[in-house]
């Protein structure tokens, strides 16, 4: 009875310890970042664990050779953003220091259907053009994709910016991770224990 | 207090991983039937420690608790951290499992070195008891810090550098976590005096 005693007030103490600090932390130790790709910038967000900007830290870009192409510093919101025409994948590295390190690969932009999109997009406006008798000549390729590409982005910024949200909280740590580790670790000590136990019996 | 994967060396993780298994067997051959809750406590003490977050001036460290763990369990506090420290990987990707070898003994030698040095102390008067539980606690973070560094020589080339910020960052964490330790041990004294073995 005072060992069950003992040990609930032991994880309750941890528990409350937890949401006094965890709340108040500034910084914390996971690394993680998110980076996506707009036209031939690459942009990037680089943050800890929970939720805090990772400031002035070095980010390393790799293309697939594993050669360093790119080498740039987060702002203070932990930002950073390049210029590549590199279209293939690309690992980027943060090495925060102390030992901390994270890594993101950037997949590759599939140039197959980039140009397919652009060939339909294209008959498309020449029948389009067609319909409506316009001489072809009044819109530009250039000028439409474009403006294509401006819609999209304003309409792609609130999914963008979910995504990223939501990254965000699955690489931040909740109580159900630590709810559940407690669980996993006495579960692996009383497996432990049964299996001393019956070599003990045997 | 952990190092992430990718960082380290080949040699370095297998000569740390070679170190653990050897704490490893030897903890594991010392725990006897009737210890294994006090082990699983610790293990969950240590696992959730990495989640207190103590903000020190641009940098922040966590609380490791390996001390406390150490002076409570002696070799048993190898597989105890262990355990702790593959559920951090896994769970909150804290370190990773490449580096589980390096950081185990980073973390769990000292546990068991400060066992052996304070365990005299321990074992006496409620006073000295606390004092000898202040500085293992303190001890103990103090030689992971430079356990780490040692780690990090390879990849971070300045020896001195490193260790000086990983120490200037730990300093506060040792006092505090040597406070905890030496309450723990007094505690653990008036209440249940055979958890100090």
């Amino acid at each position: 009875m005072k060992k069950t005693l003992f040990i609930i007030l032991f994880v309750f103490i941890f528990q409350s310890l937890i949401v006094l600090f965890y709340s108040v932390s500034t910084e914390a130790h996971k690394v993680s970042a998110y980076v996506y790709r707009e036209g031939d910038k690459v942009i990037g967000e680089c943050y800890f664990v929970d939720g805090a900007p990772c400031k002035n830290s070095k980010v390393e870009v790799y293309d697939k050779e594993g050669r360093k192409i790119v080498e740039t510093v987060t702002d203070e919101k932990g930002n950073f953003s390049f210029k590549t025409s590199n279209k293939d994948e690309l690992k980027i590295v943060i090495p925060a220091g102390e030992g901390h390190r994270a890594e993101y690969t950037l997949a590759a932009l599939e140039q197959v259907t980039a140009k397919n999109e652009i060939k339909k997009t294209g008959t498309q406006q020449s029948r389009q053009a067609q319909e409506l008798k316009l001489p072809e000549s009044l819109i530009n390729k250039d000028e439409l994709r474009q403006i294509i590409n401006e819609a999209m982005d304003s309409k792609l910024q609130g999914l963008q910016n979910e995504v990223r949200n939501i990254r965000k909280q699955l690489d931040t740590i909740n109580y159900r991770d630590i709810i559940g580790g407690i669980g996993y670790i006495f579960g692996v000590w009383g497996l432990i224990m049964m299996l001393k136990g019956k070599k003990n019996a045997s | 207090m952990h190092i992430s994967e990718g960082v380290l060396s080949t040699s370095v993780l297998f000569t740390g991983a070679i170190l653990s298994i050897a704490g490893l067997a030897l903890g594991l051959r010392r725990i006897r039937n009737a210890d294994i809750p006090k082990v699983a406590v610790l293990s969950s003490a240590f696992f959730v420690a990495s989640l207190i977050h103590i903000p020190i001036g641009p940098s922040s460290a966590h609380l490791v608790l390996n001390g406390l763990v150490g002076v409570l369990l002696g070799w048993a506090a190898f597989p105890s951290i262990f355990v702790g420290l593959i559920l951090q990987a896994l769970v909150f990707q804290f370190g990773g499992l490449t580096t589980l070898g390096v950081n185990t003994f980073a973390m769990a030698m000292p546990g068991v070195v400060v066992y052996f040095a304070f365990k005299k102390f321990i074992k006496k008067g409620r006073n000295t008891a606390f004092i000898g539980g202040v500085l293992a606690g303190a001890s103990a973070i103090i030689l992971s810090a430079v356990l780490i560094s040692i780690a990090l020589l390879e990849t971070e080339k300045s020896f001195i550098g490193i260790a000086g910020t990983f120490l200037a960052v730990h300093l506060p964490i040792a006092l505090i976590e040597g406070i905890i330790t030496g309450f723990v041990v007094v505690y653990l004294k008036k209440v249940k005096p055979e958890a100090l073995g």
